[in-house]
């Protein structure tokens, strides 16, 4: 990671009035015909809040940014060292395209588009845990705002997790609990009340079609939401997960059930 | 012949209505296989035209924002559009809180930029990016949905209208629109997570179903109520889609994801279904 001196950013100081043009040319001038330092710095300064402006809007969803202002405000240098005052464009339009380009070529090399997905996951775990939280307290779930603010992100942040949550296969986030997700038998072992055993039973008793096809976990969450409609805060009391869980078993039984119906033969 | 667009929006330059675009944007990304650099990229220099239109497009009051998005031969285009006053982003350079560099961002991350202003008042951008997509879309006819409707949003309240096609991009679109707006109606995390379940069997139900080359969504939210209008499906579809026997075994399950619903005829041959989804408090 390369290191550069970045200072707080102070208002939006890199608009570049025209007052500061001449000012600003006699700051290049002194950089880059006599390599005086202090003019460089000057420069820096002034235009680290752009840098900063461009790192915010590129890597909104990127974490950590501080990493990523590192590579803009490198970028920021790079423009600084290079710009033509002589051509007659306002540093800016320099300045943007360098710094993006930076940031973008960053991007490529580093393997974020790899790491994006792990950073989103570990805000879903956390939004998840939130979620269970707040449930467990409140005794109902929260909304998206209340998880924007309780874990201090964005409420975009938080729907992307949701967003997230709903397409991990459930082995990832569900980990924890153990695996053997498919496994009948290991389920009947989570569920340890006689009473829910009974209720796995009887359920199975008016199964018909298609729905034999599914394991016994996404019969019962199932026949639960769409029979006995309850809430999936309810279910998740009455089974023992979590109510994002059961999101996500519904969501892939029903996938599941969509499948099997329309592959005449194989269901019915 | 410009190509159709996968996904059209219709939404109020509230700025909360930038999130529905990247929303819609990520699903199609998905639908594509457009890799995450890329989207960043689009992503980006969408939301910088679309902010043009929130902060600048009709000078402090409530206007049209129009989305197109399109998968290309060469990658994805997307046109942002007011019906405003027209000020280009340059103009304002250094007096808002773009601090003017929305601009050079497009450029920087675009292949190609365009403005051009609208007869009759507006602006539109459209971008073009040169990307790899790794998913071939279905071919579509061409849209016969015609331009949508402009809505009035100072009498229609909070709407959001979308056109979305092929099923493929509809199944990455929909779900995340909806389920963003059921987050700003309000709903808790189990009755987003329905609105999704909605969304996933209303694209997977309507596959094949659908009158038109693309499906059409309305939405209009208040507190705690999403109402929601999905079509156009063909004749009768509406009702077999709610009977039981569209989940063997399982009963209603449209029914359980909504607090009501309607049927109205489009035409002779199509009908529109209409949606009800509450929040319980």
């Amino acid at each position: 990671m390369p290191t550069v001196a970045v200072t707080p950013a102070v208002g939006l100081g890199f608009s570049g009035s025209a007052h500061a043009e001449g000012d600003l040319s006699r700051l290049f001038e002194r950089w880059q015909r006599r390599k005086d330092e202090r003019a460089r710095e000057e420069l820096v300064l002034r235009f680290v809040p752009l840098a900063r402006s461009l790192a915010r809007r590129y890597g909104r969803s990127s974490e950590p940014f501080e990493d990523l202002l590192q590579v803009a405000s490198l970028g920021l240098l790079k423009a600084i060292d290079r710009y033509d005052a002589g051509l007659g464009h306002p540093f800016q339009s320099y300045a943007v395209p360098t710094i993006l380009g930076e940031m973008r070529r960053y991007f490529r090399d580093s393997g974020w588009a790899i790491h994006v997905p792990r950073g989103a996951q570990e805000r879903a775990l956390k939004v998840r845990d939130a979620q269970e939280r707040i449930s467990n307290e409140t005794g109902r779930p929260p909304t998206v705002n209340q998880l924007a603010e309780y874990l201090e992100i964005d409420a975009e942040e938080v729907i992307d997790a949701l967003q997230a949550i709903r397409a991990y296969e459930t082995v990832s986030l569900d980990a924890p609990r153990g695996g053997g997700d498919e496994d009948v038998v290991a389920f009947g072992d989570t569920i340890g009340h006689e009473d829910e055993r009974y209720e796995l039973v009887e359920l199975d008793a008016t199964v018909s079609g298609a729905l034999q096809h599914l394991p016994a976990r996404e019969r019962l969450v199932l026949q639960l939401r769409f029979v006995e409609d309850l809430t999936q805060t309810e279910i998740a009391e009455r089974v023992g997960i979590s109510q994002m869980q059961v999101s996500r078993l519904l969501r892939r039984s029903l996938e599941q059930l969509r499948a099997l119906t329309d592959a005449p033969g194989q269901a019915r | 012949m410009a190509e159709t667009p996968n996904v059209r929006l219709r939404l109020s330059n509230r700025a909360e209505n930038v999130l529905l675009v990247r929303q819609a944007l990520s699903g199609l990304a998905e639908a594509v296989g457009l890799d995450p650099v890329a989207l960043n990229d689009v992503s980006t220099a969408v939301t910088e035209a679309a902010n043009n239109v929130v902060l600048h497009a009709y000078g402090g009051e409530e206007g049209p924002l129009e989305v197109e998005l399109t998968r290309t031969a060469t990658g994805l285009s997307a046109v942002v559009r007011d019906r405003g006053s027209g000020i280009p982003p340059e103009v304002d350079a250094g007096e808002h809180l773009s601090g003017g560099i929305g601009l050079p961002v497009i450029q920087a991350l675009s292949s190609d930029v365009e403005f051009r202003d609208l007869p009759g008042g507006g602006t539109e951008v459209t971008m073009e990016f040169d990307a790899a997509c790794s998913v071939e879309l279905q071919e579509m006819a061409a849209d016969d949905g015609a331009e949508l409707e402009a809505i009035d949003h100072s009498a229609a309240g909070d709407v959001t209208m979308m056109t979305v096609g092929p099923t493929s991009v509809a199944r990455g679109v929909v779900p995340r629109v909806l389920s963003s707006l059921a987050a700003r109606a309000y709903f808790t995390t189990d009755r987003i997570s329905d609105t999704q379940l909605l969304a996933d069997a209303l694209v997977a139900e309507t596959d094949g179903s659908v009158s038109a080359s693309h499906l059409s969504v309305d939405v209009s939210v208040a507190p705690r109520h999403l109402e929601i209008r999905i079509g156009p499906l063909q004749a009768g579809r509406a009702d077999a889609l709610f009977g039981s026997a569209a989940m063997e075994g399982l009963g209603p399950v449209l029914e359980r994801l909504t607090d009501g619903h309607a049927v109205s005829a489009a035409g002779t041959s199509a009908e529109m279904l209409d949606l009800h989804l509450a929040q319980k408090s």
